[in-house]
């Protein structure tokens, strides 16, 4: 189990460094650069709220602007000047909170790929927030509000359609109305709840985002920003006054320094800078670096769920595992607290960089990595410890209509489904479901046949006498009746990294799973040499036999060998005989180099494996999904 | 592994750094201060939206003109709206200060002239002389002069206003 690490560039060293640091002050579960997305949904929150409280005292009128704000910083400093200096402050730390969050997704390439849709929704959400607060800064009516309208107005001036009419509006107090305020009210209110919506689309497609930071970072900062409102309250400078032009304004470098480019390079150089900033940052996640394209998605089992999942080129094993419903544990996301180790048990991972102290060279030996900082280079299978009971995870119920009934063998019906909701069900050829009856009890069945678009699937349903489900298949079951399920369960998968050559062992109606295998790997083109064993009892139960006859004839690459434990008089059998893995033995002596996926009854499965591995099989080159007759089944 | 910090000085390790968080944020959000004119400086804007005049003169249409347009569309005078450019030329002491030529706004370039700029110049007495040609002809047909004496970071606005019977010039 094999662990690649990226050797860090110097930007993701330095924050690593920096991230030891606050490490230790903080401690891993509330370091502030692991929550920074978090950190800046908190501080919006803050704004929002502050700037709830000032709209209800701001006046939107020239006169009495200023002094509604004026009348508020200073009549009630306990409460509106306090707050007033919050929703600067917090403004001013949401800048510099979002800047941060994306040097540090960009530094960790942590913005390609399919990560390219949070970065471009990040980037609107920045522009957003400047746009929201430079309009901020005009309600206030002071000297400051008076550059940033002017200079808003001259900027927006040089665009063809406005052509100089804007900044008409304010060339003397006189051109100045009431009207202004309730427009820079009104914008002040839709663009944060632009942001709003906009930060929710952001999260919906990061798994299991956080939303809020832990409660420490909140009061932490919360009481920052607090002491800071109290040291250096915000204040509003001298009234706006068109006749004259201050010469020297107290700066907010945080959201207007744009306006210093449009004054000293030209309001066109700063639109052409602005234009090319916005379209680069856009093009990030398409320039340069480490095509993700090229990759391609791998399978992660997962024992304990009975789950495969597929992960994505560029996606870490702990976003995968969020993104599919699973309850992971995990905290800082970023490789430092160390919550969210695994246990690789077959495949390949490539780390990202992490924190040392999260997972040590001795954890590393032992197979155990870091899901947020691991990517799957091949297929895996993995282990963990959940952190809640894992009764509280249920699996996805489903409801399919049956489509068609066929009796393949006196015992053996194929019953073909056709699933509601086929969408949302994406299995893997080998897995199985578990039908719920009504009592509650569940009878498990593996899928027959490969996904199909539009949601069809075949089960092989065995007869078992005196069971409370099957007689009923072959007895009362009719087209249209409705089925319960859960599923797609089972880390019984075909392993398709791997280009040793396979060998299918199947016992009776395990033969379900291995031709779902066996048809998938031929509509994928596999081109390794696969063989069939299928051990029956006599030639009655090898229902298909024709079919995989029919797949050997077609491909050149496909072996099937019936094998016949009791073949009866009439069965006129001339063909192998015996235990199935006996004659897998006289035909592959050394398994060494070989895969071999068995699924039958538990004591085929188990004897073959113990037979397999004193003949050279690795015990991880062997996949087995065995299945036992339920008592009343 | 380094050996942890003792609560004490983890607590106050965290009030340095939001201490350091507080200062960054608390000092941009204020300073360094912008300087937008220099300390002698008064303001000129020069700010207007007129129309030029016609740069055509109606002419009647010929029979021969007028059968070959539509019925609804015979009219017998053919007006253009295309309007001339508006040119301005701006002098402070006898110097020329700012020259500018604005087209008329609209794809048939029928409507206003717009015009803003705004000019840092030295503070104290100023003699201006402002002109206007808004005709095909391109000849100055309004022009105004005015001494001002300007204190520092005091504004004046000139304008045109047709009505009022060309360059407005308000001292704030």
């Amino acid at each position: 189990m094999p662990a690649h690490t990226a050797a860090p560039s110097w930007g993701q060293r330095a924050f690593l460094a920096l991230e030891t640091g606050l490490n230790r002050c903080f401690g891993e579960q509330a370091n502030p650069l692991y929550f920074l997305g978090a950190l800046a949904f908190y501080l919006f929150w803050l704004v929002i709220f502050s700037g709830l409280y000032l709209y209800v005292f701001f006046e939107t009128s020239v006169v009495q602007a200023y002094a509604s704000v004026d009348a508020l910083t200073h009549g009630q400093p306990y409460a509106g000047g306090l707050l007033r200096s919050l929703h600067r402050y917090a403004s001013d730390a949401l800048v510099l909170v979002l800047m941060l969050h994306m040097l540090r997704h960009f530094t960790f390439n942590r913005h390609r790929g399919f990560r390219w849709f949070s970065w471009v929704s990040g980037v609107v959400i920045l522009w957003l927030v400047y746009a929201s607060g430079v309009n901020g800064y005009m309600l206030p009516w002071d000297r400051l509000s008076q550059f940033v309208v002017t200079s808003t107005a001259e900027w927006f001036d040089v665009l063809p359609v406005l052509g100089g009419s804007m900044a008409r509006n304010f060339i003397s107090n006189a051109h100045v109305s009431d009207r202004l305020f309730s427009l820079l009210s009104f914008i002040h209110i839709g663009l944060p709840l632009g942001v709003m919506a906009l930060l929710w689309v952001h999260t919906q497609r990061v798994p299991g985002a956080r939303i809020l930071p832990p409660r420490a970072l909140m009061l932490g900062l919360l009481l920052t920003l607090c002491a800071l409102s109290l040291l250096q309250p915000a204040l509003s400078q001298a009234p706006a006054d068109m006749a004259t032009l201050t010469s020297m304004l107290a700066f907010d470098w945080w959201y207007l320094p744009v306006y210093a480019l449009v004054a000293h390079w030209g309001p066109l150089q700063a639109w052409l800078l602005v234009i090319t900033c916005s379209a680069l940052l856009l093009a990030l996640p398409w320039l340069g670096g480490r095509a993700l394209a090229s990759e391609r998605t791998w399978t992660v089992a997962i024992g304990q769920e009975n789950r495969v999942i597929r992960v994505r080129p560029g996606e870490t094993l702990l976003d995968a595992g969020l993104r599919e419903g699973l309850d992971l544990p995990f905290a800082c996301r970023n490789g430092g607290c160390g919550l969210c180790k695994c246990t690789v048990l077959h495949g390949d991972v490539r780390l990202l960089p992490y924190q040392a102290s999260a997972l040590t060279a001795a954890e590393r030996g032992a197979g155990l990595t870091l899901m947020c900082c691991a990517q799957a280079s091949s297929d895996l299978a993995i282990s963990y410890v959940p952190p809640h009971d894992p009764a509280r995870q249920q699996p996805q119920t489903y409801q399919a209509r049956v489509t068609h009934l066929e009796l393949l063998a006196h015992d053996v019906m194929r019953v073909c489904l056709q699933i509601e909701d086929a969408k949302a069900l994406r299995f893997q050829p080998g897995q199985y479901i578990n039908i719920a009856l009504p009592d509650g009890a569940r009878r498990s069945f593996s899928f027959a046949s490969p996904y199909r678009d539009g949601g069809s699937v075949d089960l092989h349903i065995r007869r078992v006498e005196g069971g409370r489900f099957t007689p009923g298949v072959f007895d009362n079951m009719r087209v249209d009746d409705v089925l319960h399920f859960e599923g797609p369960l089972g880390t019984f998968t075909l392993h398709e990294d791997s280009t040793q050559p396979i060998i299918f062992v199947a016992g009776s109606t395990g033969f379900a799973p291995v031709k779902c295998m066996v048809e998938h790997a031929f509509q994928t083109g596999m081109q390794r040499q696969m063989a069939l064993y299928w051990g029956v009892r006599s030639r009655a139960d090898l229902y298909l036999a024709d079919l995989a006859a029919q797949w050997a004839r077609a491909h050149s690459n496909f072996h099937f060998v019936p094998v016949l434990s009791e073949p009866a008089e009439q069965d006129h059998w001339v063909g192998r005989t015996g235990l199935v893995h006996q004659a897998i033995l006289e035909d592959f002596p050394d398994l060494s180099g070989h895969q071999v996926y068995a699924c039958g009854s538990v004591r085929m499965v188990q004897v073959a494996q113990s037979a397999f591995v004193h003949h050279g099989m690795l015990s991880d080159a062997c996949f087995s999904d065995a299945f036992h007759l339920a008592a009343h089944g | 592994m380094a050996k942890p910090f003792s609560a004490l000085v983890r607590y106050s390790l965290q009030c340095a750094a939001y201490a350091a968080f507080a200062a960054v944020i608390g000092y941009f959000s204020t300073a360094p201060p912008y300087r937008q004119r220099g300390e002698n400086e008064a303001v000129l804007k020069l700010s207007f939206s007129h129309s030029g005049q016609l740069r055509f003169a109606c002419r009647q249409r010929d029979a021969a003109e007028l059968a070959k347009l539509q019925p609804n569309m015979r009219s017998a005078m053919d007006c253009p709206r295309e309007r001339a450019a508006v040119r301005v030329e701006l002098d402070m002491d006898g110097q020329a200060l700012y020259r500018v030529s604005a087209d008329p706004m609209g794809l048939q370039k029928d409507g206003a002239a717009t015009v803003y700029r705004r000019l840092n110049i030295p503070a104290g007495t100023h003699h201006f002389s402002a002109g206007l040609a808004d005709a095909a002809d391109g000849l100055i047909h309004y022009r105004k002069e005015l001494t001002v004496d300007l204190q520092a970071g005091q504004v004046i606005v000139i304008d045109f206003v047709t009505g009022s019977g060309g360059f407005v010039f308000t001292r704030g």
